[in-house]
């Protein structure tokens, strides 16, 4: 097998990087605002709003598009689905750096960070979903790192190391489903608890229901997204089984996509049926939400359907972008639109450009590491001196 | 839709009676969804890509 080296000499300054690198001055120093000034000093958050983009962006939104490594690996590993395999470390390396940054942003959120780890070796405080959800995100990111090592110890020439972790692929694929299942589904189970602050259209009993299933339709759609973006800017990284495969990974995927998101639109409709809640369709929230669940649900549906069926690669991209749209928009609908939707505009919560500016720092810093782990480990290649597992 | 309710039996009738005829519907429009998604898709494509097609042998593609 061709091993892949690049040795032409790429722009240092390039427009991404001039960005990226603004970016990354402007949120250290926001950072150091943050951790010497407080909150109070870089977000708009209050009481009634003690939870803002750090939360609804980087944490809901970050979990949920982190979620294409436990359904890519649970395809392949679980179910078989062999021919899915190629996307398996890029699923993988973007689900670890997902949680790495829900996990950084924390910090900047809580307002002790240090205290993070007090509910495992302090207080439990078990019958807190917080609780739960703190669990499964430490262990998973920790499943998350371990599935990721085999890459990273294939760059460093660890071959008994690399070769003791890749026996532990299918223990390790389905703790991080079981873990998955659990905290995907309990951070919509958090907001069960404020009934009289979430929009009655929003509210539903069966929320961690809707968090669970939206995630799976994250984890599909991010992989085909960011497949046709490696396509784009890695291709001369892939080796042939990459790019053979990479078509059927996306159509495969859309087919999935399709059918999980006409069971969530049906899940959401009879959400609306169990809260007899018809009547708030008629009224400003009720249209947004429409627009949410025919404009992100049902048509993307319909899109991935058609992309899936004509074998047409570009309305599955394009529609794959449009889903994790959705999903962005769904999350935010949750914790922060539809949320204390009953207080007057004057108390309702916008954030603060610094909140905005570190959301922006966060995702940058995973973009910067996806483009580092991918340009020097074996991720959208298969190393030559290793067998497949 | 419909008139007020009056009672919790009243709220519980009215909505798992619609929750009941949307999840009927549901599931039929379904089999007509899988029928548009995949009736273009060949043989090999409904058994699956790993598993062999007609004529081959072996346990599949690893």
């Amino acid at each position: 097998m061709q091993f892949p080296k690049v040795t032409l000499e790429r722009p240092r300054w390039t427009p991404f990087n001039i960005v990226a690198a603004i970016v990354v001055v402007v949120g250290l120093g926001i950072t150091v605002l943050r951790f010497t000034k407080g909150l109070a000093a870089t977000t708009n958050l209050s009481d009634y709003n003690p939870w803002g983009i750090w939360i609804g962006f980087d944490l809901l939104v970050g979990v949920a598009l982190a979620a294409g490594g436990y359904v890519t690996s649970a395809a392949c590993y679980l179910f078989g689905l062999k021919r899915f395999h190629t996307a398996v470390r890029p699923a993988i390396l973007t689900g670890f750096l997902g949680y790495a940054l829900v996990v950084l942003a924390l910090h900047y959120d809580v307002g002790r960070p240090w205290r993070l780890p007090y509910p495992f070796i302090v207080q439990q405080g078990t019958t807190s979903l917080l609780f739960e959800v703190a669990a499964c995100v430490a262990l998973y990111l920790t499943v998350l790192f371990i599935e990721w090592t085999p890459a990273a110890l294939e760059w460093l020439g660890l071959k008994r190391a690399r070769n003791l972790v890749v026996r532990l692929t299918l223990v390790l694929t389905i703790f991080g489903v079981v873990l998955s299942t659990l905290h995907q589904s309990s951070l919509g189970a958090l907001f069960l608890i404020a009934p009289s602050k979430l929009h009655p259209l929003w509210y539903s009993p069966y929320l961690a229901l809707f968090f669970f299933v939206s995630s799976i339709v994250a984890g599909l759609s991010m992989v085909i997204f960011e497949g046709a973006l490696a396509h784009r800017y890695f291709h001369h990284k892939m080796d042939e089984a990459h790019r053979r495969e990479a078509d059927g990974v996306a159509l495969g995927f859309a087919k999935a996509a399709s059918w999980v998101l006409g069971g969530y639109f049906v899940l959401k409709v009879v959400g609306v049926a169990q809260a007899d809640a018809w009547h708030h369709l008629a009224s400003g929230y009720g249209a947004w939400f429409l627009v949410e669940v025919i404009g992100f649900v049902l048509l993307p549906c319909f899109f991935f359907a058609i992309g899936a069926r004509e074998k047409n690669l570009r309305i599955v991209r394009f529609t794959a972008a449009w889903a994790v749209l959705g999903i962005v928009i769904n999350r935010f609908n949750v914790g922060l639109i539809a949320f204390n939707y009953h207080l007057p505009s004057s108390e309702r919560y916008f954030p603060h450009w610094m909140e905005i500016g570190i959301s922006l720092f966060i995702v940058t810093i995973g973009v910067l590491a996806y483009k580092f782990i991918v340009s020097h480990m074996p991720i959208l290649y298969a190393h030559p001196d290793y067998e497949p597992h | 839709m419909g008139g007020p309710v009056h009672s919790l039996h009243e709220f519980m009738l009215r909505t798992e009676s619609i929750t009941y005829i949307l999840i009927a519907a549901a599931l039929c429009a379904f089999v007509f969804f899988w029928r548009f998604l995949s009736e273009r898709d060949d043989d090999r494509d409904h058994l699956g890509a790993d598993r062999p097609g007609p004529g081959e042998g072996g346990h599949g593609a690893h």
